[in-house]
């Protein structure tokens, strides 16, 4: 067996023996939140009873009646719920990558055109990155209300700040004689954007994008808890003012899940663009 | 020799001094309660430093930006401390020791993607509204950081160090007090400010989910009032106090790495 399938399969039967573990607890810790709500709810109520009652967030639609219509829980409802919240979740994910990864990216270009542009942003930038990104949720809420928009936004600026700084970085750290070789051969300015500074500067982005995904799904969440209707942050926090510590429990199983499963997509996307890079660059 | 060549860019102040021009503007041209200009912001923070009774008003325990500062950050000191001097143990003998490896590395590697603010309600509920359930999210997140640090330094480090030290008949104890620490302070102490910076967020955070004292707290209530002015001036001055940890951990590195390429780097 090699290496890594033995060290697939050692942290299988960890995970295994956590949740197993997680069962024994249940027996022997039987406090209760409140009478009802189990402190550690056993997996025959999490995939049973927990997973039914998510659909009280279901908020209807395709014919499913909501469980505030008087209509009783069923697993369509749960799973729709499920499914529905995190798409929300998702989503905002999704518009703040693009809109912060792409504005941060594009500034952060156009920033380094020249040394004195480069010399100008570096103090705000300083500045901007000092200020804690979660601490900035009410700032954003205040200027764009408890919307969708504002949440991704926020999301968004997190992202973009990362991006705009790594990228100005980077392109600074190209060396020399690359640019100057272009040059040489009479490579516009464009031309040496386009063939030189991008290729040049994706191993280094790699480890921008990867903290980005991180930041991302921390604002997200942070924006979820702070006021959303929707999206599993916002569920996992109703959820809390009730107590209901198995519906919390379940839905952030969810996504951890789905945080693992972008990082791993990320890593894939990047391992295949980097595959002409020299191994010392793509760690 | 020129400004530049000692190290000064004219350029750099002018960015900033640009920056507050667009800050100005900006808030010229939109309602105060949107964006103040960064004047006002400032003498804000300055009057409201020492005491700021409207914070009382709104129930907050120490009616001062100074007093809920402080608060802010012994949470973060303390979880700092806590969470980095166990993640880096733990990651040290995860390098070494088989059985912790198999045991830890894996829940470490999925905390390492998790984002750690979805463990806030949770501990809110574990431990109540106070101190303990924001230093412990915050502790958890630098041992996951300080842990992934420890375990990549100790690994990569070249296995010529400890052999010739074992050759020369070195115990465990002495392997680990004079060659797996030393060799892996530089790259500590580089996770050790990445994690510092992101700490100041999460425990905001933490304190705007359920707190009755801190940073997160004032912003609450500031934000409940759409109060943008007493916002920004709280953020600012978390930004400060964070800045100035920062430059702290900077000469921290540049003290205790400046043999390694690392502390230079970092510096």
């Amino acid at each position: 067996m090699s290496a890594a399938a033995k060290e697939r399969l050692v942290s299988l039967a960890v995970f295994a023996a956590l949740a197993g573990l997680w069962q024994i607890m249940s027996r022997v810790y039987v406090v209760e939140a409140q009478p009802g709500e189990p402190m550690i709810p056993g997996w025959q109520i999490l995939f049973t009873r927990t997973f039914l009652s998510l659909a009280d967030y279901w908020g209807g639609g395709f014919g499913v009646p909501t469980v505030a219509d008087g209509a009783a829980r069923t697993y369509l409802a749960a799973t729709l719920s499920l499914l529905s919240h995190l798409a929300f979740t998702l989503a905002r994910l999704c518009v703040a990558l693009a809109l912060g990864g792409g504005a941060g990216f594009a500034l952060g270009l156009a920033v380094s055109w020249s040394r004195f542009t480069r010399a100008l942003v570096e103090w705000p930038v300083h500045f901007l990155r000092a200020l804690p990104l979660l601490a900035m949720v009410p700032l954003f809420q205040l200027w764009f209300g408890a919307t969708f928009l504002g949440q991704s936004l926020f999301a968004a600026y997190g992202i973009g700040v990362i991006v705009f700084a790594a990228t100005v970085n980077a392109v600074r750290n190209v060396p020399q004689i690359y640019i100057d070789n272009a040059r040489l051969f009479g490579a516009s300015r464009f031309a040496l954007y386009r063939d030189v500074i991008l290729p040049a500067i994706l191993p280094a982005m790699r480890s921008a994008a990867l903290l980005c995904l991180a930041a991302g799904w921390s604002a997200v969440l942070g924006a979820e808890y702070l006021g959303a209707q929707t999206g599993l942050g916002y569920v996992i926090v109703y959820a809390q003012q009730f107590a209901y510590l198995d519906r919390m429990f379940l839905v952030a199983l969810v996504l951890i899940v789905c945080t693992s499963a972008s990082f791993r997509l990320a890593q894939t996307l990047f391992a295949r663009w980097l595959v002409w890079a020299p191994p010392s660059m793509r760690a | 020799m020129t400004l530049r060549g000692l190290g000064f860019d004219p350029l750099r102040p002018l960015g900033a001094l640009l920056f507050l021009g667009l800050w100005q503007a900006a808030s010229a041209s939109m309602a105060p309660i949107m964006l103040p200009s960064p004047w006002s912001v400032v003498k804000r923070a300055s009057a409201d430093f020492w005491s700021a009774p409207s914070l009382a008003y709104y129930g907050v325990e120490d009616p001062s930006l100074f007093g809920n500062l402080v608060y802010t950050s012994e949470n973060v000191a303390i979880a700092v401390l806590v969470g980095a001097s166990l993640g880096a143990l733990v990651g040290l003998a995860a390098s070494r020791v088989w059985l912790v490896r198999a045991l830890v590395n894996p829940i470490m590697l999925t905390a390492g993607t998790a984002p750690i603010i979805i463990a806030a309600p949770f501990l809110l509920i574990w431990f109540g509204v106070g101190r303990a359930s924001a230093v412990s999210l915050v502790a958890f997140y630098v041992a996951t950081i300080l842990y992934l640090f420890a375990e990549r330094a100790a690994r990569n480090l070249d296995p010529i160090y400890e052999h010739s030290a074992l050759t020369l008949g070195a115990g465990p104890r002495r392997l680990i007090r004079d060659i797996l620490i030393p060799a892996t302070v530089p790259e500590l102490l580089g996770g050790f400010r990445i994690a510092l910076a992101g700490a100041w967020g999460l425990e905001a955070v933490s304190e705007l989910l359920g707190a009755q004292s801190g940073i997160g707290k004032v912003l609450e209530v500031l934000a409940g009032a759409t109060d943008a002015q007493g916002i920004l001036a709280s953020l600012i001055l978390l930004g400060v106090v964070a800045l100035a940890a920062d430059a702290c951990a900077a000469a921290l590195i540049a003290r205790f790495a400046a043999w390694s390429a690392a502390g230079a780097q970092r510096l």
